[in-house]
């Protein structure tokens, strides 16, 4: 066992990185597909649950570089990943159900419709056994925003860096009163885990979930702060049972009343083996004249470094035995559960107390007491059966040398059966092993309960596999931000204009007299000449914009846990606010320049040729009114020739020129369209993709905390 | 109202209740009042309020109604109590013979049994009382069926007979009441609301426990004919624990319970034995007192059935409030929807007013129209952009109205969240999505406005056919009048000369009318479309009134 003293300081290490330099990283992030974390959680109780410890991979596959190729890595995922999470998605259900049933427990109307009333408001969880000492706020947790780097976090999986100086500094401390429980590398990285994972979710998740994960800390830490010599365990029962009976039978001493008078233990005792356990039943808020020593003798040496409290009973008419019941189990580091033959049975001791507590069952015994009421091998029988209600409750049974709960048959009154207990409870003393596996169990059973608000729901959402924005969606984001601004129009526009000003300038001059004749005579003119209006405010639709930014929101929010999918659609929301003005502006900015557009290279050509043909009508008309006049000789030939080239000249150099035109023009609308798109995906990418990144980055960094949590050494 | 000594048959006289056939009507039609109220959105008190009316509905049927039609029917006493508390061999030690199995391993009595006189016997194995069990006249074999269920899933009901009972009795011997099977609960529950003469059976290490005071404060609140028993009081510490009983039910106002103390022995434990006669002799001689003696029968029967009948005055209420709260918590779902939809409509309004439609795209199009682009493309745009106007008004309110649900607890009913339906309704797209309906109206809107506009242009009176105005060119000035505000003067202006100052306002009118319509009827559309689950829901406010009516005609027929 590691055992380490100096460990106050242990916030120190962690590495403060700047927020804003991961947000610079956005963009190569999102390429990480990150499922591979989630996925671990899942490996990680599957391998719990079958016995395997094969999960060192952890959270170093899902390293922030993200030099795996964004398509490999998503396939591995979804080709992995479906079949345990499917799995796993059906054992969530199934706790749903059974925390669903426990809450519904209590409410069989007419008998039992007071319990509810009595009890703590989440009563069927098992923060109704802490719950009395809820309103703790978090105090302990670092700053938020501040994210452990790895090359640390691999310093708490490896043990062996505690074992040298941590056995030195133990063993000169080991007369010190207030030596630590003794931590292993693993639950002190959980525990650290848990802290950012507070610190970083403080902002988006609601103070009532984090109180309860933050309790788990705090106790953690005060249990660490008292004596790790010393076992805190617990008596407890319903009234009746014999609990008091036991505690004097292990005590050898009359220290507990016991009598038939119902409920009998109004107020919890405490009884230390050792010295020096005053600060941990301070914590239980045993008050001195509450506080016994057993009776010295051979058996004491047994047990030694136990501290055992006999508790009120949890079942009887008196509420304020069961709040004491309550607040004691949430501080103690193992409990004795003491049933009888008559109650082994009740519902309110399995559906309230040990089906929550199943977690625990390392730190748990579950006693049949008063099996001498029992004749024959009714004993064995009612033991058998206590078991598979044990089992149905999903507490593990520390049989055959697994661990969990010990069942023992026994009865205090004639002492059959207590020295096994003794012997079990003193071998369970002095493993000094309790106060950590607790620990372990309230951070499992804190890291079950967080699961909803961050690990995803087994949806159709996060079946499509990536979390975040794909890039269908940024495309998707981008072209309809186009859209608002008209790119597509624009080009379109400029490439038309374009055409009919190049048109205009190479078309033959007898076509174009035509053409204006024919405008002129039709009574609409379509080629009057539009003046140019002044420009226009807001020329971007609004209303496209609004809905892309929503689209991007829901695409980005998918797959999310609650909290985190509101907070992207809040950030979504802030970077919308003055995005259509900014996209006015920019389409103003981005538009080209009024005024003539540029003109390709061979245009003067063209215009060249086209006045050539013109002039040679020309000439070839002045030659043939010359040979008309008589000024020139008569030669019919060349004028007609040079005339007809002339006239059929034109309309060809029109129509070649036409065809040159295309090309340039298109390449004149496609760079109108690209300016505006481009001007309006960069505008777009600063103020809303940039923030939903971050929003997201931020999410995938909580959520490898949550993973640390979760994963069990 | 009280009648003397009828005589019924076998050897007891019996008084019973004269019971006017007026209140039976009126209890069943408060019975069917009862039967209708529904709670099915998830509010906080509806689980409450759902076992309530069950309970209510229980106590109706297997108690009071038959109690009232058959007054000279057998005294039905049920023993009830915690789990290990000793019923089975309470029950089979009255009677003398093993009619229930007893036992060690907890719960032990799954499958209730009822024991009565061989000639009580008829009025048990019709449906007259508990008639949602299914009655079973032999003793179950070992490795069958063994959880009180039979084999098509019904829940059974042994009914055992035995002439060591005088007739005029039956004794129920119930589940337990705090069973870890949670069928059992309902069952025990059911079971001790069919009772005339409750029998709470409890120990020496339980008198204190929580659960079995619940249902003691729950018998006083219905008055009902109660009985305690003590069971399995080691006697060395008998008088003390008897004493102790008694001070907590004086202290909870039970003082007057007939208390029974049963001392404990070897056969307590279970195993089959039957406790001796003499220990389980004064609660047998009190209830065949109650049995024989007319007035202490009239008595027994008459305080558990006007205990009931009372209890109503509370508990009716309690349901119309439960009532109430459902369709206040629907008020409240649909109330959001309402806002959230009007308010759109409104920004939708504003935003075509101001001419918001003629932007992005389409604005570029309108600037390059007459040059560079052609009525069709402009009226595409136009189209294109009226249906992303909308289609951002339903989504902006959909928005809304899951931030208005996100605080109801009401709106966590399965089907009324948005995010689920969106999910589900992806698998087959387009079909179903409100962009492919909104799309298909600005489409049927676009034809009818050409229409229009083919109309004005057939109608104009020009001898010059040739210089008639081509039907596109005018819808799509039309359109972009319509929709451009103020930046569209110069559409309107053209429209005029095409086809005449008069045609052209006419035409605008006909088409603002139109644009109004369709918006409506889209955002109309939508908005139903939310609320069908809702409504689908069926939560109205008549059944709480209806409640109150019933239990009103109920008091005055009393």
């Amino acid at each position: 066992m590691t055992a380490v003293t100096a460990v106050t300081g242990h916030t120190d290490q962690t590495g403060h990185i700047d927020p804003t330099d991961d947000v610079d990283n956005v963009d190569d992030l999102d390429d990480v597909d990150d499922v591979d974390d989630l996925d671990d959680v899942d490996d990680l109780k599957s391998s719990e649950r079958s016995g395997g410890s094969g999960s060192s991979e952890g959270v170093d596959r899902s390293d922030l570089s993200g030099s795996s190729s964004h398509s490999s890595s998503s396939n591995s995922c979804s080709s992995s990943g479906h079949a345990e999470r499917d799995s796993h998605a059906g054992e969530g259900d199934e706790d749903g159900d059974r925390a669903d049933d426990a809450e519904r427990a209590w409410d069989d109307g007419l008998i039992a419709r007071r319990v509810v009333v009595g009890a703590s408001p989440a009563d069927g969880d098992f923060a109704a056994v802490r719950g009395a000492v809820a309103g703790v706020v978090v105090s302990g947790s670092s700053s938020p925003g501040a994210s452990q780097s790895y090359g640390e976090s691999a310093a708490y999986d490896t043990p062996s860096s505690y074992e040298g100086d941590a056995s030195a500094s133990y063993e000169g401390d080991a007369s010190a009163q207030n030596t630590t429980v003794a931590y292993e590398g693993g639950l002190r990285g959980r525990l650290d885990a848990l802290r950012e994972l507070i610190g970083l979710s403080r902002t988006r998740l609601d103070s009532k979930t984090l109180a309860e994960a933050g309790q788990v800390l705090d106790e953690a830490a005060a249990r660490r702060r008292l004596s790790d010599r010393h076992t805190v365990v617990a008596l407890a029962g319903a009234t009746g049972s014999g609990k008091s009976t036991l505690f004097n039978a292990l005590a050898g001493v009359m220290i507990s009343e016991t009598g038939v008078r119902r409920p009998t233990t109004a107020a919890p005792i405490g009884c230390s083996w050792t010295d020096g356990a005053a600060g941990l039943l301070d914590r239980l808020g045993i008050p001195g004249r509450l506080r016994r020593r057993p009776l010295q003798g051979p058996d004491t040496q047994v047990l030694q470094g136990l501290v055992l409290v006999d508790l009120p009973d949890h079942d009887s008419a008196a509420a304020d035995h069961r709040e004491h019941v309550d607040r004691i189990l949430g501080l103690v580091d193992a409990v004795i559960w003491v049933v009888d033959p008559e109650k082994y049975a009740d519902a309110m001791l399995h559906e309230r107390y040990l089906r929550p507590m199943a977690g625990h069952a390392e730190v748990m015994f579950v006693v049949l007491n008063q099996v001498d009421r029992l004749p024959g091998d009714a004993a064995d029988q009612v033991l058998d059966d206590l078991r598979r209600l044990l089992d149905e409750d999903g507490i593990a049974l520390g049989e055959h040398g697994e661990p969990g709960a010990t069942v023992l048959a026994l009865s205090a009154l004639t002492g059959e059966g207590v020295d096994e207990l003794r012997e079990v409870l003193g071998q369970f003393t002095r493993e000094r092993g309790a106060a950590v596996r607790r620990i372990e169990a309230d951070l499992d059973a804190a890291a079950a309960r967080l699961r909803p608000v961050y690990a995803c729901g087994a949806g159709a959402a996060s079946a499509r596999g990536a979390i975040g924005l794909s890039e269908e969606a940024r495309e998707e984001f981008s072209d309809r931000l186009a859209e608002a601004v008209g790119a597509a129009a624009a080009g379109q526009a400029a490439e038309r204009a374009w055409r009919r000003h190049a048109g205009k300038a190479c078309s033959a001059p007898w076509l174009r007299l035509w053409r204006w004749y024919e405008a002129q005579r039709s009574p609409y003119t379509t080629g009057r000449h539009v003046l140019r209006p002044p420009a226009d405010e807001e020329s971007t639709a609004r209303a496209r914009v609004e809905h892309a930014v929503r689209t991007v929101a829901d695409e980005a929010a998918t797959g999310l846990p609650a909290p985190w999918g509101q907070a992207v659609r809040e950030s979504a929301a802030r970077g919308a606010q003055g995005l259509p003005e900014a996209l006015d502006e920019l389409a103003l900015r981005a538009a080209l320049p009024d005024g003539r557009p540029p003109r390709p290279g061979w245009w003067p050509v063209a215009v060249l040729a086209q006045a050539a043909m013109t002039l040679l009508q020309v000439v070839g008309g002045l030659w043939l009114v010359g040979q008309i006049v008589g000024i020139a000789e008569p030669n019919l030939g060349v004028p007609v020739l040079l005339m007809a080239m002339g006239i059929v000249g034109g309309p060809c150099v029109e129509w070649a020129s036409g065809l040159a035109t295309r090309g340039p023009a298109r390449r004149h609308g496609y760079e109108a369209e690209r300016r505006l798109r481009e001007a309006a995906a960069g505008c777009g990418r600063a103020r809303v993709l940039d923030p939903v990144a971050a929003e997201l980055l931020r999410y995938r960094e909580v959520r490898e905390q949550y993973v640390r949590v979760a994963r069990r050494a | 109202m009280l009648q003397k000594a009828i005589k019924i048959g076998h050897s007891s006289h019996v008084v019973t209740l004269d019971v006017r056939p007026q209140l039976l009507d009126a209890l069943s039609a408060l019975r069917e009042r009862v039967a209708a109220a529904r709670f099915p959105l998830p509010l906080p008190g509806a689980p409450r309020a759902r076992t309530n009316r069950d309970e209510l509905l229980a106590q109706l049927d297997d108690y009071l109604v038959p109690r009232l039609r058959a007054p000279e029917a057998p005294l039905l006493a049920v023993v009830g109590g915690s789990t290990g508390a000793g019923k089975s061999t309470l029950v089979n030690s009255l009677v003398g013979q093993q009619v229930s199995e007893a036992g060690v391993l907890r719960p032990t009595t799954r499958t209730p049994v009822l024991v009565c006189h061989p000639e009580d016997q008829h009025w048990f194995s019709g449906m007259r009382v508990l008639p949602q069990l299914t009655r079973v006249w032999v003793r179950r074999r070992e490795g069958e069926g063994a959880d009180g269920v039979g084999p098509d899933g019904e829940r059974l009901l042994r009914v055992e007979t035995a002439d060591t009972l005088p007739r005029g009795l039956a004794l129920l011997d119930a589940p337990d009441i705090d069973s870890l099977v949670a069928d059992n609960r309902v069952l025990a529950a059911e079971l001790i609301c069919a009772a005339d003469v409750w029998v709470m059976v409890t120990t020496a290490s339980r008198y204190a426990d929580a659960v079995p005071w619940h249902l003691l404060r729950t018998a006083k609140e219905h008055d009902a004919t109660l009985v305690t028993v003590l069971d399995r009081v080691p006697h060395q510490v008998v008088g003390e624990v008897s004493r102790q009983y008694g001070a907590l039910l004086t202290k909870a106002g039970l003082g007057d319970v007939p208390r029974f103390t049963v001392p404990e022995l070897p056969e307590s434990a279970g195993g089959g034995g039957l406790l001796p006669a003499t220990a389980v002799e004064p609660l047998r001689v009190w209830l065949e007192h109650r049995v024989q003696e007319p007035s202490s029968r009239k008595q027994a029967i008459e305080r558990t059935a006007y205990g009931v009948l009372a209890s109503l005055n509370a508990r009716m209420p309690e349901l119309a409030a439960a009532v109430a709260a459902q369709y206040a918590a629907a008020l409240r779902l649909t109330s959001a929807v309402d806002d959230a939809y009007e308010c759109e409509h409104a920004r939708v309004r504003e935003r075509l007013q101001a001419g918001a439609a003629l932007a992005g795209d389409a604005l570029k199009r309108w600037r390059a129209y007459p040059l560079d682009c052609g009525p069709g493309e402009l009226l595409d745009a136009i189209a294109e952009s009226l249906e992303a106007l909308l289609l951002c008004a339903v989504t902006a309110a959909d928005e809304r109205i899951d931030n208005a649900w996100r605080r109801e607890p009401a709106a966590q009913a399965p089907g009324l969240l948005h995010h689920g339906r969106r999910a589900e309704t992806a698998l087959y797209e387009d079909d179903d999505s409100p962009e492919h309906r909104i799309g298909v109206a600005v489409r049927r809107w676009r034809r009818e406005l050409e229409e229009h506009a083919e109309d004005e242009v057939r109608a104009l009176d020009r001898a010059d056919k040739s210089a008639l105005p081509d039907a596109e060119v005018v819808a799509a000035l039309l359109a972009t009048a319509l929709l451009g505000g103020r930046r569209a003067r110069t559409a309107g202006e053209t429209l005029a000369e095409r086809i005449g100052a008069h045609g052209a306002l006419r035409l605008r009118d006909r088409g603002g009318r139109l644009l109004t319509d369709y918006l409506d009827k889209v955002l109309g559309a939508e908005r139903e479309r939310r609320l069908a689950p809702l409504d689908a829901l069926d939560v109205n406010p008549e059944p709480q009134a209806e409640l109150i009516a019933a239990l009103s005609v109920l008091q005055k027929e009393r």
